[in-house]
């Protein structure tokens, strides 16, 4: 179904489960529970309809089944308040029998997909990965022109691995610095030099 | 004005007939070496694609989002069993080569004289030589540049030395990685040469066509013979059909999509392998921590292999994995997990082990069309896990982890070298255990006698002239290496045959091109 979305109380039951299940720090005042439920569910929307028949099914089971199976009370999971919820994903998560461990371990895996792989989490975890990534490609591009110079100057294609060349960009000490880094160490080796 | 090469469903109205030499379906590591091959061998050649054309600007660093655009099912594929077994799977142009490690490993030579030993005389190493160099310098299998390890590689390198265990330095398909460590989500930086940079400029340059959005529903006969192939074209906006007639059909689909097009279109039920022979090199993650950080964001994804243990089917890797796959390390939650991860991830040095299996399991298609994949890992491959698992938690302290991390459930955390013989003490059970795998193959195997394969030496399906296999699913036994050059190598012998077959010598058409390399016209008959 390309228009799936969580019905009625199975979209609360998995507002209750990703929200035990995303980040949280006690200096990260934002609630990402909202969004994080709207990209699992755009995710799901690419699944085929089986799929998509199976985590509502799995979800029901968390929803009514998760308590008996814990010996955690008959109340549905999304009755209960957010530590509780936790502390009951955490012992189904442990559970003795392993098609019960997999519901939150499945379910799981597409909200934490979801949810670190978002740029603020990312940086309030001092991880720039969207800045590393764009660093990556311009690096790259330089070491391609420097390879088509050399290739224009009638100088052999370089082997791979290569003498990277090229500075202050591509020694092998350098590589995988970020920009601001590379300046830095390049500043610092001219100044050893001088000195 | 120059035709389009790469044609997607707006570019075209109603329904489509189209016709060419050869159509092939798929444009993964199979089946664009094909169609390469083919197209610059003077035919014509249609590629029909499910997935769509995403280029390296679209590769966004949201996981989810491109989950969705190039993973088929968003990355939900998974094999039912005692276990059950997360698969990889592409759907987009380049296929698996997109969002795969990149590693570039030939077939064991040892694999390939056992398949030599049941008639397959072709796929001897020797004469496999030459389509496996045609292959690495396509893809420019190489080693990585100096520097762009990273420390998840660094730490995995340094125990194994300290161990004094044979390493291998990977060969990958790239030019200058530089350590982005996104692979799965399709490389940022353009590194990678999968087939999007590799076979289909080769297809696109030498005249060849590609159509997106294609699903390919029916394998069409006339005569007893393939001549085509029909089926959907995926418009959101109107429901649209296509038919494409050709003299050959090559179907490259992967190990688990072409049976089940072969299934329903009942085709090769008579020798009773189609689906069957399922081998899926399974995997699972080792992890660990270390006090110096090793920085998994900053780094190639996998630069070597241990080797060590390779004759008892076992391979020890690093790989570095992005933070959000990290989480799957952990079975906690919400703040104790994000408290976790925020203290260590700077300092958790990923990796896996992968086991060469003896297990087979089996493709089949349920009514209404719902495909069942089903695979059991055995209690004799579950020993050789537990034996891979603690020589890599050896090899990590050895390196100076002060944790490791087991995807064992009752092993979840092994605090010293002296805690490792837990895992013989108590063998964690398949049940307990997470595995995962992108290397599927075998399910449409390649044999000398029709009764023991789907498809003859040539990748003709033996029940029906006209059709062609080309991928990983006519593998006829499982390598115990990373597959991508494999599929290609047997790809390109597929292509050679066929053209052969065809009538225009692909010897005589290189040499019109000004290609060096000698004639291949007898290919390896």
């Amino acid at each position: 179904m390309k228009d799936f979305a969580f019905p009625g109380r199975l979209r609360r039951t998995a507002r209750t489960l990703v929200a035990a299940m995303v980040p949280r720090w006690d200096d990260f005042d934002k609630d990402i529970t909202e969004e994080v439920l709207d990209e699992v569910e755009g995710l799901i929307r690419q699944m085929p309809l089986f799929n998509q028949v199976g985590l509502s099914l799995m979800l029901t089971g968390l929803e009514f089944a998760g308590g008996p199976l814990t010996m955690d009370g008959v109340r549905p999971l999304s009755s209960l308040d957010h530590d509780r919820a936790v502390e009951r994903i955490e012992r189904l998560a442990d559970h003795p029998i392993p098609q019960v461990r997999m519901l939150p371990m499945l379910l799981g895996t597409l909200i934490s997909f979801s949810a670190y792989s978002r740029e603020d989490v990312e940086a309030h975890m001092g991880l720039p990965r969207r800045a590393w990534r764009r660093d990556r490609r311009r690096l790259r591009d330089t070491l391609v022109q420097l390879d088509a110079g050399k290739r224009a100057a009638g100088q052999p294609a370089p082997p791979t691995p290569t003498p990277l060349g090229g500075e202050p960009h591509t020694t092998p000490e350098t590589y995988l610095l970020f920009e601001g880094e590379r300046a830095a160490t390049a500043g610092a080796d001219t100044r050893a030099e001088a000195g | 004005m120059r035709a389009r090469t790469i044609i997607e469903p707006h570019h075209s109205r109603g329904d489509l007939f189209l016709t060419c030499d050869v159509v092939v379906v798929g444009s993964g590591a199979g089946g664009a070496t094909v169609a390469a091959t083919l197209a610059e061998a003077g035919h014509d050649v249609i590629v029909l694609e499910e997935g769509g054309h995403y280029t390296t600007e679209e590769y966004t660093a949201n996981i989810p989002e491109m989950f969705g655009k190039i993973l088929r099912d968003g990355g939900a594929t998974v094999t039912f069993g005692r276990s059950p077994v997360p698969y990889l799977e592409a759907k987009c142009v380049g296929g698996t080569t997109v969002v795969n490690g990149g590693m570039c490993w030939r077939t064991p030579e040892k694999v390939l004289d056992e398949w030599g030993e049941r008639g397959l005389d072709g796929l001897a190493a020797k004469r496999l030589d030459r389509h496996f160099s045609e292959v690495e310098e396509t893809i420019n299998a190489r080693h990585q540049d100096p520097g762009s390890h990273g420390g998840v590689n660094d730490r995995f390198y340094e125990g194994a030395t300290k161990l004094g265990w044979q390493l291998s330095r990977n060969r990958r398909n790239q030019v200058h990685c530089v350590g982005s460590n996104d692979c799965v989500t399709g490389c940022p930086s353009g590194a990678k040469q999968s087939t999007l940079y590799s076979w289909l400029p080769r297809f696109w340059a030498a005249g060849g066509r590609l159509h997106t959005h294609m699903r390919v529903q029916k394998i069409l006969t006339r005569g007893g013979r393939a001549t085509g192939v029909s089926g959907t074209l995926l418009d959101p906006y109107k429901k649209r059909r296509f038919t494409v007639r050709a003299r050959a059909v090559v179907v490259s689909c992967g190990a688990v999509q072409t049976p089940l097009l072969l299934q329903r279109n009942k085709i090769g039920r008579d020798c009773g392998h189609v689906g069957q022979h399922f081998t899926i090199h399974p995997n699972v993650k080792v992890a660990a921590l270390f006090d110096e950080p090793v920085d998994s964001l900053r780094g190639t994804h996998q630069a070597f292999q241990c080797t060590e243990f390779i004759d008892e089917g076992i391979l020890l890797a690093p790989g570095a994995i992005p933070l959000a796959f990290m989480t799957a390390l952990f079975p906690i939650f919400g703040q104790q997990l994000a408290e976790k991860l925020r203290r260590d991830h700077r300092y958790i040095a990923t990796g896996g082990v992968l086991v060469d299996d003896f297990a087979e399991g089996y493709i089949k298609t349920l009514p209404f069309g719902i495909p069942l994949v089903r695979y059991d890992v055995t209690d004799v491959d579950q020993g050789k896990f537990i034996r891979a698992a603690a020589r890599l938690a050896e090899l990590y302290f050895a390196a100076g982890a002060r944790e490791v991390y087991t995807a064992f459930h009752h092993h979840a955390v092994i605090e010293s070298p002296d805690d490792i013989k837990k895992l013989y003490a108590h063998p964690p059970r398949v049940e307990d255990t997470e595995y995962f795998t992108a290397h599927l193959m075998g399910t449409c195997r390649m044999s000398a006698d029709p009764k023991a394969g789907v498809v003859d030496p040539d990748g003709q399906l033996w029940d029906l002239p006209g059709l062609y296999l080309a991928d990983a699913s006519i593998m006829p036994g499982t390598i115990g290496v990373n597959p991508q050059v494999t599929i290609m190598a047997l790809a390109h012998l597929v292509a050679e045959r066929l053209s052969d077959r065809l009538g225009a010598g692909i010897g005589a058409h290189r040499v019109a091109m000004g290609r060096t390399r000698p004639a291949s016209s007898a290919s390896a008959a």
